[in-house]
Formats: C-alpha cells, sequence, structure tokens
C-alpha cells in the first residue's frame, strides 16, 4: 500500500512538473474536453448500435493518447539522464508513440472481429445520432489536430514511410492540384495522415448514413466499420514499424549511406586497418549513438586515431564510443619507433600479474602471436588466415604524421581526476548541433526531403 | 462480313510485327468495334435463350459449335506437332477450369443480365492485371484514381442499382438455374449475387489466361489451343449433358428454331471475337486494343440495353418470346448508367500505355544533379522460391527450438479446436458457437505474433539489426502485453455495461461448447509454464501443481465477450504463485513467452469464470453474477499484465539492467581502482535482449599506461559484472588535445560565434592536464 501511494505521489510530483509549464496547459485543456467528446461518443455509439461509429470513437480515443504522448515529450526535455537511465528518456517518446499506435490497431482489430460477427447477424442500426457523433468527433480531431502541436506525431509521420491510404490519396491530390494550385500547400507532398484517416472515417459514416437512411441497408455500417479499421492499420502500420524499429535499436536505413560514407573514410585513415562490431542506433528521434572497433596497426597512435575517427564520426553520431584495437599488442615493435605513444615503464608482463586475479579467464590469449586471435569480445569472427598487420600493410612515408606529434610527457603527472572528467558531455553535444549542417551539408540537408518525399519522387519514375 | 473476316486471318498471319502507321490502324480499329458490337449482341441474345435452355447444354453446344467451326479452319489435327499425352491431360485439365469459367459466367449472366455482366465480365486481362497491381503492390503512385472508379463502379452495380423489377422477376417461377443455395445463403439480392460472382469469375478468369499461356506455347499457338479446348470442353461436358437431357424435360419447344441464334452467338462471341482480338493484339499495342474494345463494348451494351426491349427491336429478333417477361427485367438504372461511366473511364486509364515504365529504387543523383534509379533491384528480389518449400522451411525453423516448438504446436492445437467449433457451428447453424471462434481466432493472433517474434529472433544479424534480432522477441512481449490490457479493457466495460443491465444469458450451449475448450487451454498452461520454468530457473513445482491440478471447467462462453474472459479464485492464486516467480527468476526470462503464457493464462480465467457464472446463474438464478465475474477477471488479467510490460519498458528504454545493478557498480568501482585509470565517464548498460547486455563506457587514463592493457582488463572485469558486448574507449590527454586542435581547425568559423565559450571550456580542461 505504501509503495503504491508513493508511486502515486511521484506521478503527481512528475505531474506537477508538466504543470507548471504553460505550453502543456493547452494539451491539458484539450485533452479534458476529448475525454468529455469520448465518453458522449460512446454513449451514442451504444445508443445507435454502430459499429462503424465505434471505430471511428477509436480514432478520438488515438487523438487522447497523442496527446498524452505530447505531454510525456515535453516532460522529457526537462529530464535529466539518471543512473539507471543513462541514456535520458527520449526513448519514452519513442516509446508513447509505438504503444499508442499500437494500441489502435489493436482496437482496429477488436473492430474487424466484432464486424465478423455482427455480418452473421445484422442488428438495427438507428440512424439519429449518427451523423451528429461523425460530426462531433471531426471536429474535435481536427481542432486537436491543428491546434495543438505535437512534436513526436508530426516526426514519426513525416519520417515514417507513407501510408497505403496516403499514397492512394496522393494520385488524387495532384491532379486535383492541377486544376487548384493553392491547394498543394496543404495536399502535397502528401497529406497528414491524422486529418486523411479523420476525413475518410467521417466521409464513410456519411455515406453509411445515407445509405441506411434510404435503402435501410444496415449491413453497410459493418462494412464501413471494416473500412475504418482497415484504413485506420494502414495509417498507423507505417508509423509503428517505424517506432519499433528505433525500440529495437536498428540503424535508421535513410542514415546508412551517409554512415557507410564516413566509415569508409575512417577506414582509409592513416593507421586503420579495419573497422568492425559497428552499432548505430538512434536514441530518441533523432539523435544517434554508436559503438565501433576500430582495429589499427600496431605502430599507430592509438590517441590520433581515436581523435581522427572521433572527429569525423561525432558529426553525425552524438554519443560515440569508439574502441581503439591492436593485434599482439604485448610483443615489443620491431621498429623501435615509441617517441610517440606511451613507453610501458613498466614491462607488459610483469604488470599483467597484477589484474591476473581480476580476469582469470579471459585473459590467456597474452602470448599469442596470430591475428586470429583476436578480442575476446568481438562477435564477428576475424579471418584467420590474416597474417600480422605490420608485413601486411605497406605502409608509404606519409605516415609520419603520428610519429611527428609531440608527447605531452610533462602533462602527465598532473593528476586531472575531478577537473578533466567534466569536458565530457556538454562540448560535443554543442559541437555537434553546429557541425551537423556543415562537413555533409547536401547530405544532410537532403536526408530530410528524401525520408519524407521520396515515395513521390518513385512514383513518378 | 464472313470475307472480310476470312481475308484478315489469313493476312493477319502472314505479316509480322510491322511498325504500322496510325492512319493504316484504322480498319483494325474498326474491326475491333465491329466485333465487339457483334459480342454484345450475342451476349443479349444469349441471355434470352438461356431462359429457355439450360446452362450447360447451353455452354455445351457453343463449345461444340464452335469447335466444329474452329476445327474447320484450324486443322489441329492434320497440322503442327503430335500432341503427347502428357499434354493432352494438361489440355483436359485446361479445358475442365475453362468449362467453369465459362459456367461460372453464363451463370453470372442468367443472374445479372447482360448488361451487367458485359460491364463486369468483359474486362480485358490487362486492364485487370493493372488494376490487381494498383490494389495490392504498395508500390504507390500507380493509376489509383483507376482503382477507385472500378471500385466505385462495383459498389454503385452492388449497392445504387435497385432492380427493383428484379424482385418482381423473383415471383416468378424462374428457369432451370434456380438461385443456388450458396448465393441465397450470404442473403443478398439475386442479381447482387451474381456482381460478386462474376467480379470473382473475372479474376479467375484472368488468372487462367496468364496460367494456360505456357500451354499454348507448348501445344502451338493460342489458336490451336483455343481449338482443342474446345472440343475438350465439349467432350468434358457431354456426360453432364447426357444425364441431364435424360433427366430433366427440357422446355424448348422447337430445337430447329434455336439454330439460328445459336450460330449467331457462336460465331459472334466465340470466334469472331477471338480472332478479331488475335488479329488486333498482333497489329497493335494490346493495351490500346484493350481501350478500344472495352469501350466499345460497354457502350454498345448500353445502347442494347435500351433498346433491346423495345417493340421494334422485338420484331427484328429472331425469337418470340412470352410477351409478358420482356419488358420487366434487368433494366437501365441510374446505377448502372454511373457505374458504365466509371468503368469505362476506369478502363480507359489502367489500359492507358504507361509512360512511368517500371519502377526504380532512387540511387543517388548525377553530377549534372538528374536522379539516378536502379530498375532491377525489385526484380532481383523478388524471385521467391516455391510456397511448399517456403513452409517446409519455415515449420523445420519452428521445430528447431523449444520456445517457438511450443507455441507452434498449441497454435495447432488451438487453431483445430477453433475449426471444429466453428464448422460444427455452421453445422447446427448456431451463432453463439460461430462467434466464439471468431473470437479464439482473435486469441490466436497474440499466438501467432509470439511464434513470428520466437523465429526472428534466430535471425542473423544484418546491417540493419546489427545487434541482431533478439531484441524483437521483448518487443512481441510488448505487444502481447497491450494486447492484454485493451482485452481486460473491453472485458470491463462489457462487464460495466452489463452491470447496469443485466441481460438473460442461455447457458444451456455453455456446456457442450466449452468442454473441449478449457481442455486445450490446460494443456496450454502446462506446455507453457514448463517452457518458462525452463526459462526462468525456479518455481517449477508451482506451476506444475497448479496445472496438475486440473480442472473440469470450460473455455469461453458464448453469452458474450463480457465473459469470455472469466475467472476464479484458484485461476488467480496460480498467476500470483508465477509472477513471484517470474519477479525473483529475472535473468533467464523470456518476454515474448511471458506474454504467450499470459494470453493462455487469461483464457483459461476466461473459461473458469464462464463456468462459476453459468454454475451460479443455474443454481441460484443470479444474472448479475456474470458481469461481477467479468469484472474481477478483467482486473486479474490487467494486474498480471503490468509486471511484464512495466519489465519490457523498462528494457525498450534503456535501463540498466535491475538484477545486474548490483554488479556493475561495483564492476564500476573495481574500474576506476585499475592502476592508471583516473576516472570514467558516460557510461552505459543496457540490456539488448534476453541473453545480450550491452555496454559502453570511457575510460581516461594516464599518459604512460599502455591502452590495450587497460581495455583487457576493464572488459574482463564488466564480463564478470555480466556485460558480453562492449566498447571501450580509451582516452589520454593527448586525445583531448588532439581532438581540440581538429575541431579548431574544424571550427575556424564557429569559434566566431557562441560556440567560443565550450570550446574554450575544453581547453581550459587540457591545460589543467
Amino acid at each position: 500500500m505504501k509503495t503504491h501511494r508513493s508511486i502515486f505521489g511521484k506521478l503527481l510530483q512528475e505531474f506537477r512538473l508538466v504543470a507548471s509549464d504553460r505550453r502543456s496547459w493547452r494539451i491539458l485543456l484539450f485533452g479534458s474536453l476529448n475525454l468529455l467528446c469520448t465518453g458522449c461518443l460512446l454513449m451514442w455509439c451504444s445508443s445507435t448500435n454502430s459499429m462503424a461509429l465505434t471505430a471511428y470513437t477509436y480514432l478520438t480515443i488515438f487523438d487522447l493518447f497523442s496527446l498524452i504522448t505530447c505531454l510525456i515529450s515535453s516532460w522529457v526535455t526537462m529530464k535529466k539522464p539518471s543512473q539507471v537511465y543513462s541514456f535520458g528518456f527520449e526513448r519514452l517518446e519513442v516509446l508513447a508513440v509505438f504503444a499508442s499506435t499500437v494500441l489502435v490497431q489493436l482496437g482496429a482489430l477488436f473492430i474487424l472481429k466484432e464486424s465478423v460477427e455482427r455480418f452473421m447477424e445484422q442488428p438495427e442500426v438507428h440512424t439519429g445520432r449518427l451523423l451528429v457523433g461523425t460530426f462531433v468527433a471531426l471536429f474535435f480531431n481536427l481542432l486537436t489536430l491543428l491546434s495543438v502541436r505535437n512534436k513526436p506525431f508530426a516526426y514519426v509521420s513525416e519520417a515514417a514511410s507513407s501510408s497505403w491510404l496516403q499514397e492512394h490519396v496522393a494520385d488524387l491530390s495532384r491532379s486535383l492540384c492541377g486544376i487548384i494550385p493553392g491547394l498543394s500547400s496543404v495536399l502535397l507532398p502528401r497529406m497528414n495522415p491524422f486529418v486523411l484517416i479523420n476525413m475518410a472515417g467521417a466521409l464513410s459514416l456519411c455515406i453509411t448514413y445515407m445509405l441506411i437512411e434510404i435503402n435501410n441497408y444496415n449491413a453497410v455500417d459493418t462494412a464501413s466499420a471494416v473500412a475504418i479499421a482497415l484504413m485506420t492499420f494502414g495509417t498507423m502500420y507505417p508509423m509503428s514499424v517505424y517506432s519499433g524499429k528505433v525500440l529495437l535499436q536498428t540503424t535508421p536505413s535513410h542514415i546508412i549511406g551517409q554512415l557507410d560514407k564516413l566509415l569508409r573514410e575512417v577506414s582509409t585513415l592513416d593507421g586503420v586497418l579495419e573497422v568492425r562490431n559497428e552499432h548505430f542506433w538512434t536514441v530518441g528521434f533523432g539523435s544517434l549513438a554508436g559503438s565501433a572497433h576500430v582495429r589499427i596497426r600496431r605502430d599507430a597512435n592509438e590517441q590520433l586515431v581515436l581523435a581522427h575517427v572521433t572527429n569525423r564520426l561525432l558529426p553525425l553520431v552524438s554519443t560515440l564510443t569508439v574502441q581503439i584495437f591492436k593485434d599482439d599488442w604485448t610483443r615489443p615493435l620491431l621498429t623501435g619507433t615509441l617517441s610517440s605513444s606511451s613507453s610501458p615503464s613498466a614491462p607488459p608482463l610483469g604488470s599483467a600479474e597484477g589484474y591476473a586475479t581480476v580476469s582469470s579467464s579471459s585473459l590467456p590469449p597474452l602470448l599469442l602471436s596470430s591475428g586470429g586471435e583476436l578480442d575476446p569480445l568481438t562477435s564477428t569472427p576475424s579471418k584467420p588466415s590474416s597474417p600480422p598487420p605490420e608485413f601486411s600493410f605497406d605502409t608509404p612515408g606519409r605516415n609520419v604524421q603520428p610519429m611527428v606529434l609531440p608527447a605531452p610527457g610533462h602533462h602527465t603527472h598532473r593528476p586531472y581526476g575531478g577537473l578533466g572528467l567534466t569536458y565530457g558531455a556538454s562540448p560535443y553535444t554543442g559541437m555537434l548541433n553546429q557541425g551537423l549542417a556543415r562537413p555533409s551539408g547536401g547530405l544532410g540537408l537532403g536526408m530530410q526531403g528524401l525520408g519524407a518525399g521520396k515515395h513521390f519522387t518513385l512514383s513518378h519514375i | 462480313m464472313d470475307e472480310k473476316y476470312s481475308s484478315n486471318v489469313l493476312s493477319g498471319g502472314k505479316l509480322g510485327m510491322v511498325e504500322v502507321p496510325n492512319s493504316r490502324l484504322t480498319r483494325y480499329i474498326v474491326l475491333l468495334v465491329v466485333s465487339k458490337v457483334l459480342k454484345a449482341l450475342g451476349i443479349f441474345e444469349s441471355y434470352d435463350i438461356l431462359k429457355v435452355v439450360h446452362i450447360v447444354q447451353f455452354i455445351f453446344i457453343l463449345k461444340l459449335g464452335s469447335a466444329v467451326i474452329l476445327l474447320f479452319f484450324q486443322k489441329p489435327f492434320s497440322s503442327g506437332k503430335v500432341i503427347s499425352k502428357r499434354q493432352w491431360i494438361k489440355l483436359v485439365k485446361h479445358a475442365v477450369f475453362s468449362c467453369v469459367i465459362s459456367l461460372l459466367g453464363f451463370f453470372g449472366l442468367t443472374l445479372c443480365g447482360p448488361l451487367r455482366t458485359l460491364l463486369l465480365f468483359e474486362h480485358s486481362d490487362v486492364v485487370v492485371i493493372a488494376l490487381l497491381g494498383v490494389l495490392f503492390t504498395s508500390s504507390g503512385g500507380g493509376p489509383s484514381k483507376a482503382a477507385a472508379f472500378f471500385i466505385i463502379a462495383v459498389i454503385c452495380l452492388l449497392l445504387f442499382d435497385n432492380d427493383d423489377l428484379m424482385a418482381k422477376m423473383a415471383e416468378h417461377p424462374r428457369s432451370l438455374i434456380s438461385s443456388t443455395p450458396a448465393i441465397s445463403f450470404l442473403g443478398v439480392a439475386d442479381h447482387k449475387g451474381g456482381v460478386v460472382l462474376l467480379v470473382a469469375s473475372l479474376c479467375l478468369k484472368v488468372g487462367f489466361h496468364t496460367a494456360s499461356r505456357k500451354l499454348s506455347v507448348e501445344i502451338g499457338g493460342a489458336k490451336r489451343l483455343y481449338a482443342l479446348d474446345n472440343l475438350v470442353s465439349a467432350m468434358v461436358l457431354l456426360p453432364w449433358v447426357i444425364v441431364l437431357s435424360a433427366t430433366t424435360e427440357s422446355k424448348v419447344e422447337s430445337w430447329s428454331s434455336l439454330i439460328l441464334p445459336f450460330g449467331m452467338i457462336i460465331f459472334s462471341v466465340m470466334i469472331l471475337e477471338f480472332y478479331v482480338e488475335a488479329i488486333c493484339n498482333a497489329k497493335m499495342e494490346t493495351p490500346r486494343c484493350a481501350r478500344y474494345g472495352t469501350i466499345a463494348l460497354f457502350l454498345s451494351a448500353l445502347l442494347l440495353a435500351n433498346f433491346w426491349t423495345h417493340p421494334l427491336t422485338d420484331q427484328l429478333r429472331s425469337m418470340s418470346k412470352p410477351p409478358q417477361q420482356v419488358s420487366t427485367e434487368h433494366v437501365l438504372s441510374g446505377g448502372v448508367l454511373v457505374s458504365a461511366i466509371f468503368f469505362i473511364m476506369s478502363s480507359s486509364i489502367l489500359s492507358s500505355p504507361s509512360k512511368k515504365g517500371q519502377k526504380g529504387t532512387l540511387v543517388g543523383y548525377s553530377p549534372e544533379g538528374t536522379p539516378l534509379y536502379n530498375f532491377m533491384g525489385d526484380a532481383l528480389q523478388h524471385t521467391s522460391q516455391s510456397l511448399p518449400r517456403f513452409i517446409k522451411d519455415s515449420l523445420k525453423q519452428i521445430l528447431e527450438e523449444y520456445d517457438s516448438r511450443q507455441i507452434f504446436y498449441f497454435l495447432c492445437l488451438n487453431l483445430a479446436f477453433t475449426f471444429v467449433e466453428l464448422f460444427y457451428g455452421v453445422w447446427t447453424n448456431s451463432l453463439g458457437l460461430i462467434s466464439d471462434g471468431f473470437h479464439m481466432l482473435f486469441d490466436c493472433s497474440a499466438l501467432v505474433l509470439g511464434l513470428f517474434a520466437a523465429l526472428m529472433t534466430r535471425w542473423k544479424a544484418t546491417r540493419i539489426f546489427s545487434y541482431g534480432y533478439g531484441r524483437v522477441e521483448i518487443l512481441s512481449g510488448f505487444i502481447n502485453g497491450l494486447f492484454l490490457m485493451v482485452i481486460a479493457f473491453f472485458v470491463f466495460v462489457e462487464s460495466v455495461t452489463r452491470l447496469l443491465d443485466p441481460p438473460n444469458i442461455n447457458t444451456d450451449m455453455l456446456t457442450p461448447v466449452s468442454v473441449g475448450g478449457l481442455l486445450v487451454n490446460l494443456v496450454g498452461i502446462c506446455a507453457f509454464s514448463h517452457a518458462h520454468s525452463h526459462g526462468g530457473k525456479s518455481c517449477s513445482s508451482h506451476d506444475h501443481g497448479h496445472s496438475h491440478h486440473g480442472h473440469s471447467h470450460s473455455e469461453h462462453g458464448h453469452g458474450g465477450h463480457g465473459h469470455s474472459h472469466g475467472g476464479h479464485g484458484h485461476g488467480g492464486h496460480g498467476h500470483g504463485g508465477h509472477g513471484h516467480s517470474h519477479g525473483s527468476a529475472g535473468g533467464g526470462m523470456n518476454a515474448n513467452m511471458r506474454g504467450v503464457f499470459l494470453h493462455v493464462l487469461a483464457d483459461t480465467l476466461g473459461s473458469v469464470g464462464v463456468i462459476i457464472s453459468t454454475i451460479l446463474i443455474r443454481q441460484f438464478g443470479w444474472l448479475i453474477a456474470d458481469p461481477i465475474c467479468s469484472l474481477f477477471i478483467a482486473t486479474l488479467i490487467f494486474l498480471s499484465v503490468i509486471p511484464l510490460l512495466k519489465d519490457a519498458c523498462e528494457v525498450l528504454l534503456l535501463r540498466t539492467p535491475p538484477e545486474h545493478e548490483k554488479d556493475l557498480n561495483s564492476a564500476l568501482e573495481k574500474i576506476e581502482k585499475i592502476e592508471g585509470v583516473l576516472s570514467y565517464r558516460d557510461p552505459h548498460f543496457w540490456r539488448h535482449s534476453a541473453n545480450m547486455i550491452a555496454g559502453t563506457i570511457h575510460l581516461q587514463i594516464m599518459s604512460d599506461v599502455v591502452e590495450q592493457r587497460i581495455i583487457q582488463q576493464v572488459t574482463a572485469i564488466l564480463k564478470d559484472a555480466g556485460v558480453n558486448n562492449l566498447s571501450v574507449q580509451v582516452e589520454k590527454e593527448a586525445y583531448f588535445q588532439h581532438m581540440s586542435g581538429l575541431s579548431t581547425g574544424f571550427h575556424e568559423v564557429l569559434a566566431m560565434t557562441q560556440q567560443m565559450e565550450s570550446m574554450k571550456y575544453l581547453k581550459d580542461g587540457t591545460c589543467i592536464m
């Protein structure tokens, strides 16, 4: 009981936090209006006994979800990453979008099931409140959609591939825009999917009303319920796929080209042998996180390569971890040019004793010589046949750069424990925001447009 | 006409594919139009004949007549290669199919009348294939306008064309062909059934034509195939016709008066149209041919429909008929007119030559800035393996692993039960049973989802799913959790409405329905709790005991959905234990299996609830017991889902896995104590899938330490703490110097802006080091 109260207390606290922002008042206002409207509609649904109106009401309920998502997204912006949620709460937004789209699809599935049962035995539908309910719902939905700026859903509906319904309407709207060019700002390149489905649902309800009034075809009600449910599926499916892919930690497909280019650049950096185990995924909507293992030549300067790799990738990937790794680093270098990097004060084997107790299991490869036995962590098996890197790579004279760089040896003894850490996160993110637009200007800019409009360009080919 | 036609056959055979200027095509277009008009005439005529002649006899005569004529023209036996036995078998199959399709077509004709049949059935293959392409491949952008027109036209025919006269007709005793039970079962008027039938058989016809292309090559030309096909189908129909004429007495007064109309129909519908179409397809492009042909056909059909019943044409017609039938059936109505216009528009759009060509994928931009497309990708990807093989492969995959095997078996059991229920419901005409069957199907969708997720989990990692597909399982668990929430919500709402107004429930049907149902679910619980304890290490005895406690109760009732998920103290108890086991076991959990298990459990609870409420209602007449029971169940389902949802949410939100939190903290402390390590930052640890915990960490170390050694040590420490996919970034002071150097080099311009401040901060940081 006590834990419950504390949960509610926490919720209340968070709610106050959100409510302290004036912008969220409007959302709350619309939310309460929506609740009222939904209640009314549900009552009318049971009084008209109409399945189609019920299906349409679920769209209103979906609007309620989207308002909640909006609240969550404004809460997310206020929250800092905590210790357990180390990536922050941005993903909550994605989860909320996913959950609401899936919930409304499940609702549509339920409608489908009920409709199948109704096809067996069609009850009579009273048309009294049908049209009223339709217009009330349409009005409220459009009002909510147009007056509340719903960031997460706007983003998803832009970024997700266009739905089946949108594509079919796009053709019509293109020819309509040929007649009335003024409409093109609204209709092209594709209509807002939520507005579209609300309109389409209202239209099918109107047709239902007409048919029932004129011809007394009660079965039309069930048919239009099925139609609305299918349209709901069509509209919501791309969005849930998009947000589901974010939740599954996948590489967004529109980034891949850009990412490949960067990785190719990275692999041509001096000293880099290969990049592997690259994992890139989106944290919230938009911000990329990732990690990669970079194998380098034995004589390369780790810190320099790391800096270069990070510098290349950081504009695109904001939360980046690069693990540098060398094959048999325990063997002394043949060239003996150790000027640049940390010349080990103690011989490697001597210090190995210190940690042998900690990691007894995973450190046998200390003295293994071949390149086949690499990092025990890497999941991708490396080619066992690859010879030791320093022989395989004939490095011309241009790799003098790492050697030349000064080794700031006199700094090393300064403790930089507390202070040195602070410049981790904030400057990077600052740089990111600036950097995103610049180094890959054409690509970065083209990306959004491509994501949104690709279906239309394709369809005209 | 006859002469013209035969001369064209000859010239058509001799001329190859020659680029003909547009003006020279006129004669072919005229020919096409004339043949289409004649065809329309023939269809109208055959509608009249079908009133007196049985449909099978009619088709037999058509096929036989055209076979005789075609044999004369085409000489399929004397010319061309010898047909092997195997090809004969194929021919017979082909003929059977073509018989079925013409039976369906002409049966539709008797139902809907000639005009509607022409509108629906006589679309060219090109048009229909284009239409299906637009509708079912969401490749997008196609002429969806045309598809919309087509659908509107069909709907117009279905709904707005109130063939009221048809109703009057129905009172007349129809000819031999009374409406079959299949169509009257649907409860729609005759002509609507006909519309549906015709649309279905149109699709069938197009599929048949596409499939028969290969055979026509084998046999040696479409014409030879057509001739042989007519002959063989006449043979196929022969026994049926003999039986029919022996058993039923014919309504035909004199066959001799029918010879002329039959000849006309055979000539116009079967032969002329076929040859003209063949010629025109050779001379012009197919879509163009289809466009002109369809327009001509539809327009002439409209005209004929208007004038067919006119007294003037009455005199011209060769058949005399009882006058009262003539003017009353299948007249023009507004709906038909509108739909005809829509049909014409849609087919003209669909058959217009598409300038767009293939669809390609955008590859990039050329140096001049024009977009470059890749056209072959789709075509290559869609070469799928054959269906049986695909099924076999996926079955093998399913049966490989324990989880998916379990789900699969249970799904089969559930589906079998559902279909038995459905069939029994249809047999006994019990709506309750049928609706319960659909309810079960609805529940099965959760199982299907779980099965699919269990299958996907084992897919190999790809470029996009770089960690592998393991996380799908968690997402599927989450979706199943949401599913259960939705179910609980609906049960709740339903039971609240029932609480306010308890309906009368017929309890008689409940018991027989549910005998098998509960058993099925109990088997499921048994299987899944095993799988479960398998994964979740503990509490197997508890679950086991619970399932052996066995009951003899039942599954969903049909009184309504409200109580189809019913509950019971015992079930709830079992579940409590279960949830507890999870709280403790945690680590080896599998969200997907948990979701499926909870679903089965909810079903079982439902059936138990139904039993309880049935007993209460029967014994004490407490109608209110049912909604209260459902309310109780809804709450139980809801409460049981919350832990699953919470866990799945935590994983999806990339929370540090709670069961490893302590280990990780101590590991981090240990890392700080490693010699040479100054500090760490940005430690991220999260559970990616059931058996993968990923992590990234950045370390700052002293300049004189070997990075690789630190990496190994840290990796080992974190591996002990459970992290098995790790990236460690080791940074020395040199790194920050390089970084600041690179950044200032890069950000010369930006240094002026507000970014300046943070940069300075960074430099400060470096200086301090």
